[in-house]
């Protein structure tokens, strides 16, 4: 037997910092929020909107000095080629920072959540992280698989990324700040969204992996139903404001946000949203834990890497989308009212530019409030089973946003 | 490389299928599991499990070994519950030595038991959400697992693989705090549990994806030697810790817990139901157990030739039981382990045919299996 003057353990006490303390699940959490990290955010978000500002207001400016380029005050036919490519690659810029900046903001908020710390070394509480792991992409080797269609396999992630572009190009950022201040901003928005589910195809498909098959059809399958519903949430406020042009739909929000009369819609965008952007609990074609990782198993370095941008980048075009749509886009609430843009404005020239700021601040904020909304989602719900989310998109979602469109035709005749 | 018997290639009329291997690398089996789906679409035909990619040869190497130093080999069966695994062959070995345990021995070996089933559960919790899509349960599982491993840790200086149980009791005293630091760990859990429940089981996303998936009816989970919370979420009361009572649980006051449904869901209600019925354990070792006396019996490690005992106790997975034959060596002739996981999985195939392919992870999940116990 084990002789008997074995002594117990010593019962060495634990370091402060290591201590086992007990917190309490939820919103206490946010106690450890610190100012540090949210400068670095600040600073970070900074950068996309001076990003904003250099495409929409220095870009037309930077050209028009070119004398070759401008015809009676407006740009020649080549000015505005030289102005398209040169919006493509700041635009391209733009979804790119955003999606760091939000692969930033979801990975610090889960950490938040979640009770650990979430990336911390590289810049200050971590906020280059991101720009690490972009880079870390950007060096990876070019690697296609044996059997892979080589040239779907590099087009389906160029697909899926172009048509976030797309979205950007005709989102309203400030007044006049828009790329493409066309009257079909809508239909651009909802054939954006029908591009990107074949590029989810194609690349499941052309990756020859069964994994990658099974997710491209599910993210097809799922893409598709749920244009639906997102289309016809679309249209409510089409119908609502009479108008496709998306400024013309910020315009019409200078008091009331579109929000209030078309609860419904909003309920069913944000909904189809969030299976768009395919996040918890609709991110069943890249379901971890059932399909390894969905339609980019195969995917690794920068290929991947554009699929991340795009998902990423679509998390914050979705929620501009739905900021410009039924949130008063740029205007500050009760704009009508009294508008702090209206008095910088008073003030002329830059004072049209400081309005144009402050719009901006206001978009790109509430743009930030919906964004967290889809990350809190994602840090508390399991996924959806793919009959389910059928069920809900053709069974709940499609008869909603119907009730949505008839209780927006009825509004606009009695109050309009 | 899809490794299929001739016989189970024979084509599922009428189904046009793709096979599919579900591991051994994936991350929702748990390990080194691997399944053959024939999955037409998303419904799946058939299924094929293959195991043994983490055999070790336990049995075999513990012939070779004394029976003190088999113990260290028994915490690596189900690494996720390494105490549990000490008890059975410590039950065996005393009964075919005839060596007492003393009762404060009993007592610290049952609340052991009972804090590692809370381990398990809670990493069962954890990394069911986990395969279910979503992520914080199982940080915020892992982290009161954190603190239940640290008790582990300052009474037997392990924290998976403890080597801590012996022959006539528990190899080494308690530290002086230990009742205390444990009724604090229980009581700080149920104050949490309830959150945990609300994230998980009763969520209304994960009843969506469990209830009616996976059904076990009693008969079928009897008829393949199922046992433990699978077992009794189908409806069959039987639980080794009443009916086969050892160490403390004669003396605690319990009632077996019972679920008809059989579904997923059940499985995983059956073990958060568990969870309160440990802490419940726990507190009535802290109360009852006598603070002063021997924590390890006297007796003489003799057994003699061929003399054979099979002991099972109620680990977090089910019957965990040992075989020992001796042939009056210094170590056991053979040792054979019934271990719960590998039981409760030959019911698989029969679970996922039918099912659809996202089902089929969370019958696997409420399975709650770990591979280094299935192969062992």
């Amino acid at each position: 037997m084990v002789p008997q003057d074995r002594p117990a353990l010593r019962s060495i006490p634990i370091p402060k910092d290591r201590r086992y303390q007990p917190r309490h699940v939820g919103y206490s959490a946010l106690k450890r929020f610190t100012v540090r990290e949210l400068l670095s955010y600040g600073l970070l978000f900074f950068a996309l909107a001076a990003l904003l500002v250099t495409i929409y207001s220095l870009l037309p400016w930077l050209i028009k000095q070119v004398p070759a380029f401008v015809v009676g005050g407006e740009l020649s036919g080549w000015g505005q080629v030289v102005y398209g490519v040169l919006a493509a690659i700041l635009g391209f810029t733009v979804v790119a920072v955003a999606a760091l900046i939000l692969i930033l903001m979801l990975r610090k908020y889960l950490a938040l959540v979640q009770n650990r710390y979430g990336p911390l070394h590289y810049g200050p509480a971590g906020a280059f992280q991101t720009v690490a792991d972009a880079i870390k992409l950007l060096v990876k080797e070019d690697f296609t698989p044996g059997k892979a269609d080589r040239l779907v396999f590099t087009l389906a992630p160029l697909i899926v990324f172009v048509s976030a572009l797309l979205l950007l190009t005709v989102i309203p950022f400030a007044p006049g700040w828009v790329l493409a201040d066309t009257s079909v901003g809508l239909l651009i928005i909802i054939a954006a969204g029908t591009i990107g589910a074949y590029g989810v195809l194609l690349a499941g498909w052309s990756s020859d992996n069964k994994f990658g098959l099974l997710g491209g059809l599910r993210a097809t399958a799922q893409l598709i139903s749920y244009e639906i519903p997102l289309a016809l949430s679309l249209l409510t406020v089409a119908v609502w404001v009479g108008s496709l042009n998306l400024s013309a739909i910020v315009e019409a929000q200078r008091m009331w946000w579109t929000a209030l009369p078309l609860v419904i819609s909003l309920l069913v965008y944000l909904i189809a949203s969030l299976a768009e952007i395919k996040m918890v609990p609709f991110d069943l074609p890249e379901a971890e834990s059932e399909l390894v990782a969905g339609f980019n198993t195969e995917y690794s370095g920068m290929r991947f890497g554009f699929f991340f941008v795009a998902e990423f980048g679509e998390l914050f075009l979705l929620p501009a989308i739905a900021v410009t749509l039924f949130f008063g886009g740029y205007h500050q609430p009760l704009a009508g009212w009294w508008d702090f843009a209206e008095v910088l404005r008073g003030w002329g020239g830059f004072g049209e530019f400081l309005a144009n700021l402050y719009g901006l601040f206001w978009f790109l904020l509430k743009t930030a409030l919906l964004s967290w909304l889809v990350m809190w989602l994602r840090a508390t719900l399991p996924r959806f089973r793919d009959d389910q989310l059928m069920e809900l998109c053709w069974k709940v979602l499609i008869p909603l946003s119907l009730v949505g469109l008839v209780v927006a035709v009825v509004l606009r005749l009695v109050f309009k | 490389m899809t490794m299929l018997r001739p016989t189970e290639l024979a084509p599922v009329p009428g189904a046009q299928e793709m096979l599919v291997n579900l591991g051994p690398q994936h991350p929702a089996t748990h390990g080194v599991l691997k399944v053959v789906l024939g999955i037409d679409g998303e419904r799946v035909t058939r299924a094929v499990p293959h195991i043994g990619f983490l055999h070790r040869n336990h049995e075999k190497i513990e012939e070779s070994r004394t029976y003190h130093q088999v113990i260290p080999y028994l915490d690596r069966m189900d690494y996720v519950s390494g105490l549990q695994n000490e008890l059975p062959f410590c039950l065996a070995v005393e009964e075919l030595a005839g060596i007492e345990v003393p009762e404060r021995a009993k007592y610290l070996r049952t609340a052991l038991f009972e804090l590692n089933r809370i381990i398990s559960h809670l990493v069962w919790i954890g990394t069911y959400m986990l395969d279910l899509g979503a992520i914080t349960p199982f940080l915020y599982a892992f982290r009161d697992r954190e603190a239940a491993l640290d008790i582990v840790e300052r009474t037997t200086g392990g924290r998976m693989l403890p080597n801590y149980f012996t022959f006539g009791g528990v190899r080494r005293d308690i530290n002086p705090r230990f009742w205390q630091e444990l009724t604090g760990f229980v009581d700080y859990l149920e104050g949490v549990l309830p959150e945990y429940e609300a994230l998980t089981v009763e969520a209304p996303v994960f009843r969506a994806r469990t209830v009616g998936i996976g059904v076990l009816p009693p008969a079928m989970a009897i008829n393949h030697g199922i046992s433990g919370p699978m077992l009794r979420a189908s409806g069959v009361a039987h639980d080794l810790r009443k009916d086969q009572p050892y160490d403390a649980y004669p003396w605690l006051d319990f009632e077996v817990i019972t679920r008809r449904e059989g579904d997923s869901w059940a499985r995983s209600k059956l073990r958060c139901q568990e969870l309160y019925q440990s802490i419940d354990l726990i507190r009535q070792c802290a109360r009852k157990a006598p603070r002063t006396g021997p924590y390890l019996g006297k007796g003489r490690l003799k057994i003699e030739a061929g003399r054979q005992r099979y002991r099972a106790v109620e680990a977090s997975r089910g019957q965990l039981g040992v075989y020992l034959y001796s042939d009056g060596g210094p170590g056991p002739y053979r040792s054979k382990h019934r271990s719960p996981s590998f039981t409760n999985l030959q019911v698989l195939p029969d679970l996922f045919v039918g099912q659809r392919f996202s089902d089929v992870i969370a019958i696997l999940g409420s399975m709650d299996i770990v591979l280094g116990e299935v192969d062992r």
